[in-house]
């Protein structure tokens, strides 16, 4: 545990002033580069890698249970060429995170969820979930959101399924200060520019798509004097 | 365990306490406040963050730690609900929520005379104790009035002294005077809810909303950042009792406000006086005040919670409970909504005042005939985001995928890739009539982190009145929603029977003491220096959001306080 918690705090640390340098990541550059002196000088304040050579977990899940909670969650947010999904976040980060902290009375929920997941998968394809391949994987998670896999008992396969829906949402849309979000993938996939200071009116009642960058996470708010 | 003697306790200072604190302050009264959660401040509303306050609900009550109960009826047991939709500091629910400001309609004020007169009493359904308000719209206009001047509530005038003005709500009560601040701008849903709802005949509008437009009282205008409700204001735009009324009440010098107190018990004597409140402090200690005046303005539970664990001998069925009215006809509202997607524009749904963006009234109240149709009463219809606040978790969670895709996988990604800035919901808040037996009481086996019993509620909307209303307001959403352009239209499901936004009543005001608690001032019949004030004493909920008609109660209460009870203690009416 000791170990664990080393990391989680070298990674909170990097987190934190890593966060808002991903707004700097060049998403948009022309619009980028409209962008006022205070906004760049807290930009360039933070310009830390977010994830570090680490493997997105070790804060709580061991690695059998990251490499399932990886290919679930990326089956309910697949990536694509420019459509960037869980992995691409770092949704299992965020989750690990969370389990550790905020969330970790949800510690067993994961763990007896993640156990019957893999009975389930052992029982009726011989093979747990992280090895199963996206059809079959497909047709398992269908069989948990309408609760006819067989075999759960707590939580119920439809509260599992529910659950990690819920934390892959929260990890690929939450501000990168959690863990996941990385790069503001999340944010780029539905084209949320983040806590914006100000829509002016003809923002307001634009029916273009909106453009002005960068996108704003919480370490560039928290630094923007504006904001006071 | 210390003791302090004071003219005024108040129990919770928000949307009423806050307003209550400030006015009773400036005449002269020495006024302590309770307020169980901190007192932040603007500051504190730096970042913006949707995990932290919309999705983990930072501003609301821990749902595990001050548990609220709920069962549909009384025959099944009651299990914590998981969300609590209401404040946990100083300025209570005015720091987090929407910032809607209505006013309610002069037939709010009389629903059952209304009906009555309209279509015969028949059309009430049996088991519903709807009633009418002892006042009249007239009667609290001016409060609505100072309420919207002295907090700064910003929209644009449909009635003004019985002069009907397009573009703005039509359908309102008359008022003395224009809004003190003009309507918020309309971002692009609100131009396109405008067009639409024209275009069927409707009469759409700004909602009016307690935030600001232009600069007003040293405070600056919104930037239309679109962090509303769930969020604190960065600015101090949103005028939340915060920001407003706690000033004012700390610049009399004769406020206190004690953070981290719960109040557990209101002590009362043989008299049958209230002497005063009990309550556990933030270091744990047991606190007494001695007061001349007793006022309750937490939020609704706490009311009847606190009358109920407060009994005495002489109280034996808790205080200002001889009619056996205290905790029953709970009301809250009741939400249909549908999705409407664009394909011919973006709408960025995520810029501006998240709640309740661009409103129409004409299904609202007793606005539309309800002959033959098998309900009575309406609802609010608005446009906005998914669930009131725009941010990607907030539309990842609550709104459902439209027929034949799911809400996982390729295709469910690729539609909120493209939808989320294309879509807009469109929403009918309707108004859940009274029913006697849907109650507050204390959980006989759930206790929060005080070991105070937790408030159970026992409720269902699902009624045959609502339920018609429902399916009615489905239809009317949708045929907003084509009228609007929306290349797709599709429904949110409706959950379960447990109770929605803005609960009251639990401590219904009326003009017998036999069948209420309280009179119109919020003052209770059987203890004189004990008052209630707020929206658990509403005896009727209307369609609107209830917060500036609390305010405006909670201004009315003070004025009788301060010109009449102040100089002779005793029944106000």
């Amino acid at each position: 545990m000791a170990k664990h918690d080393e990391s989680r705090r070298a990674f909170l640390v990097r987190a934190a002033v890593g966060a808002g340098a991903a707004a700097g990541a060049g998403l948009v550059p022309e619009a980028y580069a409209q962008k006022s002196e205070t906004r760049r000088e807290a930009d360039a304040a933070t310009s830390a890698p977010l994830h570090s050579a680490g493997d997105g977990h070790g804060a709580f899940f061991n690695h059998d249970d990251a490499m399932t909670i990886e290919a679930f969650a990326e089956r309910l947010m697949p990536g694509a060429p420019d459509k960037p999904g869980a992995r691409d976040a770092g949704v299992l980060n965020y989750i690990d995170l969370a389990l550790a902290g905020a969330y970790a009375e949800l510690q067993d929920f994961y763990r007896r969820g993640l156990a019957q997941l893999d009975t389930f998968c052992r029982k009726n394809y011989n093979e747990p979930f992280r090895q199963l391949g996206a059809a079959r994987q497909d047709e398992v998670i269908a069989a948990l959101e309408e609760g006819k896999a067989t075999g759960f008992t707590w939580p119920t396969a439809q509260a599992f399924f529910s659950i990690v829906r819920t934390h892959t949402m929260e990890g690929l849309f939450a501000d990168p200060i959690y863990g996941g979000n990385k790069d503001f993938a999340g944010w780029r996939l539905v084209g949320f520019p983040g806590a914006q200071t100000f829509f002016s009116p003809t923002d307001m009642q634009s029916r273009q798509v909106f453009t002005r960058a960068p996108i704003t996470g919480l370490q560039a708010q928290a630094k923007d004097p504006s904001r006071r | 365990m210390a003791t302090e003697k004071t003219d005024v306790v108040i129990v919770g200072v928000g949307a009423a306490g806050g307003i209550l604190a400030a006015e009773l302050g400036k005449a002269g009264m020495k006024v302590v406040g309770l307020e169980r959660g901190p007192r932040l401040t603007t500051a504190d509303f730096t970042t913006h963050d949707e995990l932290r306050y919309f999705q983990r609900q930072e501003l609301r009550p821990n749902a595990k730690r001050q548990p609220v109960t709920w069962r549909p009826d009384a025959n099944s047991l009651a299990s914590p609900l998981p969300i609590l939709n209401y404040g946990n500091q100083a300025g209570g629910g005015t720091v987090h929520y929407g910032t809607l400001s209505w006013r309610f309609h002069e037939d709010d004020f009389r629903a059952r005379s209304r009906t009555v007169e309209r279509y015969g009493a028949s059309v009430i359904p049996a088991d519903s104790s709807l009633t009418d308000w002892p006042l009249t719209y007239a009667d609290l206009e001016p409060f609505y009035d100072r309420a919207e001047y002295e907090l700064g509530v910003s929209g644009k005038a449909g009635n003004v002294q019985g002069r009907k003005i397009d573009g703005g709500n039509v359908f309102e009560a008359p008022r003395r005077r224009d809004y003190p601040l003009p309507a918020l701008l309309a971002d692009q849903s609100g131009v396109l809810f405008e067009a639409g709802a024209r275009k069927l005949g409707y009469h759409p509008f700004s909602s009016p909303r307690a935030i600001l437009s232009h600069p007003y009282q040293d405070r600056p205008s919104c930037s239309y950042c679109g962090f509303c409700q769930a969020f604190g204001c960065h600015i101090g735009a949103k005028s939340s009792i915060l920001v407003t009324k706690l000033p004012e009440a700390d610049a009399t010098g004769n406020f206190k406000l004690v953070t981290g107190a719960m109040c557990y018990r209101v002590n009362s004597d043989n008299s049958g006086r209230a002497t005063g409140v009990s309550y556990y402090g933030a270091d744990g200690s047991d606190n007494t005040i001695e007061a001349e005046l007793v006022i309750l303005a937490p939020f609704i539970y706490d009311n009847t919670r606190l009358l109920l664990l407060s009994k005495t001998s002489k109280f034996p069925n808790g205080l200002a409970n001889s009619s056996g009215q205290v905790g029953k006809h709970l009301m809250a509202h009741i939400t249909a909504r549908v999705f409407a997607a664009f394909d011919d524009r973006f709408v960025n749904v995520y810029m501006g005042p998240s709640a309740q963006k661009h409103s129409l009234d004409d299904f609202n109240a007793d606005n539309f005939d309800h002959s033959g149709l098998a309900f009575i009463r309406g609802g609010q219809v608005s446009v906005g985001p998914a669930d009131l606040e725009a941010g990607p978790i907030g539309a990842a969670m609550s709104m459902n995928p439209p027929p034949g895709i799911p809400r996982w996988g390729a295709a469910y990604r690729d539609f909120l890739a493209k939808y989320f800035t294309r879509y807009a919901a469109i929403v009918a808040q309707t108004e859940n009539l009274p029913y006697a037996d849907q109650t507050i009481d204390l959980d006989p086996d759930v206790r929060d982190q005080w070991g105070m019993p937790a408030p159970r509620l026992t409720y269902n909307w699902q009624r045959p009145n609502e339920l018609a209303r429902i399916e009615f307001m489905f239809q009317k959403l949708e045929g907003i929603g084509h009228a609007m352009g929306a290349s797709r239209v599709w429904r949110s499901p409706m959950g379960p029977g447990s109770p929605g936004a803005h609960h009251e009543g639990g401590t219904r005001m009326g003009s017998d003491p036999k069948t209420s608690v309280v009179n119109r001032y919020g003052q209770t019949w059987d203890i004189p220096n004990l008052f209630v004030i707020g929206s658990s004493t509403n005896p009727t909920m209307s369609g609107f959001n209830p917060t500036l008609t609390i305010q405006a109660l909670a201004y009315m209460s003070a004025d009788a306080l301060v010109n009449r009870y102040k100089k002779n203690p005793g029944p106000l009416v």
